[in-house]
């Protein structure tokens, strides 16, 4: 049976589906949050198990061109995967010890899983709305999962309305794109030939929603408030998994739907980049709480990805890809480690005075943290310095040299405040006398496995990026 | 019909509007009769005779004094009151309460109007009834009004879902949304010879659906056991409590051709509609609206029966038959119905 | 195609202005005699105590949202019950994956207690907080 087939190359879905659903019973049924976690992490390995085994299996397109599989797709559904298992993994001690340990957690997160694997692998517009929308409605209720802090609650308030009017841009693009090429496919929309007033609309609020999405500045204000409001290690998913899906998005409607407008499209991006990288940095410079810090470097980081958008090539498409890998392990390392301290002494320990003196106390803890701050700022051994450079590198070759010199300048401010964390971590006395715990063996293993990728990616890059480039020899 | 009226009428949009007017003619007589009826039928269950007096015959014009009474009422607008939401409300109710039955064929020969999607407009229409129950009891001011008002609509919308997913259980056997042809499905003498060929015979699980729609309707026109809203020990008039005189009155009719409504629905789907149930005998336009009026009646009937039979529920229980058995029930029987149309 | 809905506006506008004749009538031949206790709320014959537009018990807004995803779920059904016995199996089981699921979520909401509406007092945020924790 044909479908049959069909259904094998939207695996990594109904896996999550299946599993969003079986964990919501057993939370109605036995309440267990330790069972749901359990279930979460099995289902979510043997997804991105799928997934990492579709990179090397076919690309093409099922259900009648709605989704796209094998390719970009499966390494959008790799990034996702990955992001939702390590933000699962680290979700249980903090939640435990923040006494929100709850199984509903972890339906919501496969809930918002569901819909970011469907939004990397949509070949068609409303495809695409759905994902954002099964993504984002799962995320507004985790962001408000602490519902007794002012600061969770007002994260998800402002996040809802935010996103629900960046939602209402992005179908009004939806709307106009339709109207003007007759079809949601990205393929016929490609093959619009009357490109007038309508169509330009529409690509123009197409792009606002997703640079609200992927929290590009002027669209960004949301992002720091949710960043912080929201329970860490919900942070981490957000910040990763669902910036990672936004962004493989982002490129499947560029290079598919857009490649002939590319000249105009990457002017915008190239001007959007700018602000991005700049407003990010800058802002990020004078933030004392840890969690905002992190919340404006995604955004700067949400920059230099944007400057591969804005060259816009083959070359810069898969180095996006591996920029965004890198992405995600050094930002879910990084927020597992605020998490860490955050659970000694509740939410708001994450001032960056606080962090005096904590860097010998743990040194395993201290260490992991230099590790993924180091490869944030792009430092050579590691995978955030490769991401950095195969971007750069991209845009140079399209004669963006004026943007990158502004990235390359960018990340060397950014030196001023992710180092400013360690500081606090190994060259402050300590003030508080704060005992910290041991650390679970699973949260500090997974710690460990994301800072030995990053350190392998960095060292070896040939393994991803022949993959990635693979992708793009294929036409559909 | 049509060509009945074009006969002596000129054409054009004078037959069109005759056409469209008998539904409200129907109605407006028939609330009349019924509320008579409902005095009656509690009289006699109660062993009393009911209303004897006024016109002569069994109190036959009771009704009619009533209603000159209310006229004569003065017309009370509290002071603190939304006035415009207040006075809309009933117009609402009574317009979407007639509207609804534009969509029902009467008798082979008329139907208000040919709307493919009857039922689904029907459904459509009759939800605006919550929507001016909420208005009425907010626009009141008055804290029985707007309690009221919001369990209510709260009963409404909840009854709702059974409501549709039965109804949407007879959409499957018939394939159409229009009731006349779901009405013209129904004609003859199929099963096992005598039987009418009405959908109620057509499998075991269409009783059970029946049943289900007609308790789900019970709840749709707040008839006993659901009269939550007229609970008058503890809500004293529920969101009509400000309401008095003729505005008051409008809410009764609405109630009434609400039955009526669900009824005729009812007989539509599961019970042949204007078809006789005597095969070919007695059938045809003008005995087809005696059928469709006299199973109408007879649902209407039972529904005065039952209010006299049943306590009321309390409003936690009402949620629980609602939520807990009557839409898994219901859905559950949505998928037996579309197996079994499956197999045979 | 549209005229289809002409004796439905001729319907309700005739309800209306027959409604409105009523009305009318009423004002005619009833008495004006506004007094300061008939316009006043109706608090069972004392004095109304604060305004009436007060907050109200959550669960009605739970049962609200249910009705909206139920009802939205029932239009996808519609098409489905007209032209299932044309598509045949295939349909039906999608069908049937489509009810399940929504099944699942009323399980879910059942077992959570969104319709028990004794279970939840209306005042008592604190113990609805601590019965939340599952430790």
């Amino acid at each position: 049976m044909e479908s049959a087939n069909e259904l094998l190359t939207i695996l990594p879905l109904i896996i999550i589906g299946a599993a969003g659903l079986f964990v919501m019973m057993l939370d109605a049924f036995t309440g267990s949050a330790r069972l749901a976690y359990l279930a979460t992490i099995l289902f979510s390995a043997a997804a991105l198990a799928v997934a990492v085994s579709d990179l090397f299996g076919p690309m093409g397109e099922s259900f009648h061109g709605l989704i796209t599989y094998g390719g970009t797709s499966s390494f959008g559904m790799v990034l996702v995967m990955t992001g939702t298992l390590f933000s699962v993994i680290l979700s249980r001690d903090y939640l435990e010890k923040t006494g929100m340990h709850i199984a509903e957690v972890y339906s919501m997160i496969l809930f918002a899983a569901f819909g970011m694997l469907l939004l990397v692998s949509s070949n068609n517009l409303v495809t695409l709305f759905l994902g954002i929308e099964t993504m984002s409605i799962s995320l507004y209720v985790l962001a408000g999962l602490v519902k007794n802090h002012k600061k969770s609650v007002e994260a998800a308030l402002k996040y809802f309305l935010l996103g629900a009017f960046a939602t209402g841009f992005l179908l009004y693009g939806i709307a106009l794109l339709y109207g003007a090429s007759g079809s949601t496919f990205l393929v016929d929309i490609a093959a619009t030939e009357d490109k007038g007033m309508i169509y330009w609309a529409g690509v123009g609020l197409l792009l606002v929603g997703f640079f609200f999405k992927i929290s590009a500045v002027p669209f960004h204000m949301w992002t720091p408030d949710v960043y912080q409001g929201a329970p860490t290690t919900i942070t981490a998913f957000m910040a990763t998994a669902s910036k990672a899906a936004a962004f493989v998005a982002f490129i499947l409607v560029l290079s598919r739907a857009l490649p002939d407008a590319r000249a105009d499209w990457s002017d915008v991006i190239w001007l959007f980049a700018l602000l991005t990288m700049v407003v990010g940095n800058i802002l990020a410079l004078v933030q004392d709480n840890v969690k905002r810090m992190l919340a404006y470097s995604s955004i700067a980081h949400a920059g230099y990805i944007m400057i591969g958008l804005a060259a816009g090539t083959d070359a810069a498409y898969s180095a996006v890809l591996f920029y965004l890998f890198a992405y995600t392990l050094m930002n879910i390392g990084a927020f597992g480690i605020v998490a860490y301290y955050e659970w000694h002494k509740g939410y708001d320990f994450t001032e960056v005075s606080n962090y005096s003196g904590l860097g010998f106390k743990q040194p395993i803890m201290g260490v992991l943290m230099s590790v993924f701050l180091f490869s944030m700022v792009g430092i050579p051994p590691f995978a955030g310095f490769i991401g950095k450079y195969r971007v750069f590198a991209a845009a140079v070759d399209e004669g963006l040299i004026s943007l990158v010199i502004v990235g390359v300048l960018a990340s060397a401010a950014s030196v001023y405040y992710y180092l400013r964390v360690l500081v606090h971590l190994f060259m402050k006395e300590s003030e508080n006398g704060i005992v910290l715990s041991r650390p679970g063996t699973l949260y500090t293993a997974s710690l460990l496995i994301l800072a030995a990728l990053t350190i392998f990616f960095g060292i070896n890059p040939g393994v991803l990026t022949d993959l990635l480039g693979s992708f793009w020899t294929v036409q559909y | 019909m049509q060509q009945f009226l074009e006969s002596f009428l000129p054409a054009g949009p004078l037959v069109v509007f005759v056409f469209s007017i008998i539904p409200l003619m129907i109605i407006l007589v028939y609330a009349l009769f019924a509320i008579w009826l409902e005095r009656k039928v509690a009289g006699h269950i109660q062993d009393r005779l009911g209303p004897m007096h006024t016109g002569g015959w069994h109190g036959w014009s009771q009704t009619i004094a009533d209603l000159v009474k209310m006229i004569q009422k003065e017309d009370i607008v509290p002071a603190k009151a939304d006035r415009f939401l207040f006075k809309m409300a009933p117009f609402i109710a009574f317009a979407a309460s007639y509207a609804a039955f534009v969509a029902i064929p009467f008798s082979s020969g008329y139907i208000g109007s040919m709307i493919d999607v009857g039922i689904f407009y029907i459904v459509a229409i009759t939800s605006l009834l919550s929507v001016s129950i909420i208005m009425a009891g907010w626009a009141s001011n008055n804290k029985w009004s707007l309690l009221g008002a919001m369990r209510t609509a709260a009963q409404t919308v909840s009854y709702e879902v059974p409501t549709v997913v039965t109804i949407l259980s007879v959409i499957i056997v018939t394939g159409t949304l229009n009731l006349m042809e779901v009405t013209e499905m129904q004609t003859g003498n199929a099963f096992l010879g005598f039987l009418p060929n009405w959908l109620i015979f057509h499998s075991p699980f269409m009783v059970i659906a029946f049943v289900l729609f007609f308790i789900a309707s019970l709840a749709e026109a707040h008839r006993v056991p659901f009269d939550l809203p007229e609970s008058e020990s503890e809500l004293v008039g529920g969101y009509q409590t400000e309401y008095s005189g003729m505005r008051w009155g409008l809410f009764m009719l609405t109630e009434y051709a609400d039955m009526l409504l669900l009824s005729l629905v009812g007989a539509t789907l599961f019970f042949g509609g204007w078809n006789s149930p005597f095969g070919s005998f007695m059938d045809g336009p003008v005995w087809g609206a005696f059928w469709m009026l006299l199973k109408g009646m007879i649902l209407v009937f039972v529904m005065m029966w039952l209010r006299w039979t049943l306590p009321r529920l309390r409003v936690d229980q009402l949620m629980n038959v609602c939520w807990k058995y009557l839409i898994p029930l219901s859905f559950v029987n949505l998928v037996l119905i579309a197996l079994w149309e499956m197999i045979f | 195609m549209l005229e289809q809905y002409i004796p439905v506006l001729l319907l309700v506008a005739l309800a209306v202005v027959t409604a409105m004749a009523f009305i009318v009538l009423s004002r005619l031949l009833g008495p004006q005699r506004p007094a300061s206790n008939k316009l006043g709320a109706y608090e069972s014959g004392m004095d109304p105590v604060g305004q009436a537009r007060d907050r109200y018990s959550v669960s009605f807004y739970i049962i609200a949202m249910e009705f909206i995803v139920f009802d939205l779920e029932v239009i996808f059904i519609y098409p489905f019950a007209v032209r299932f016995q044309e598509f045949g199996a295939g349909t039906f089981w999608a069908m049937m994956l489509f009810i399940f699921i929504l099944f699942l979520g009323l399980v879910y909401t059942l077992k959570k207690g969104s319709f028990d509406w004794t279970a939840v007092p209306l005042q008592d945020e604190q113990s609805q907080e601590s019965s939340y924790k599952i430790s």
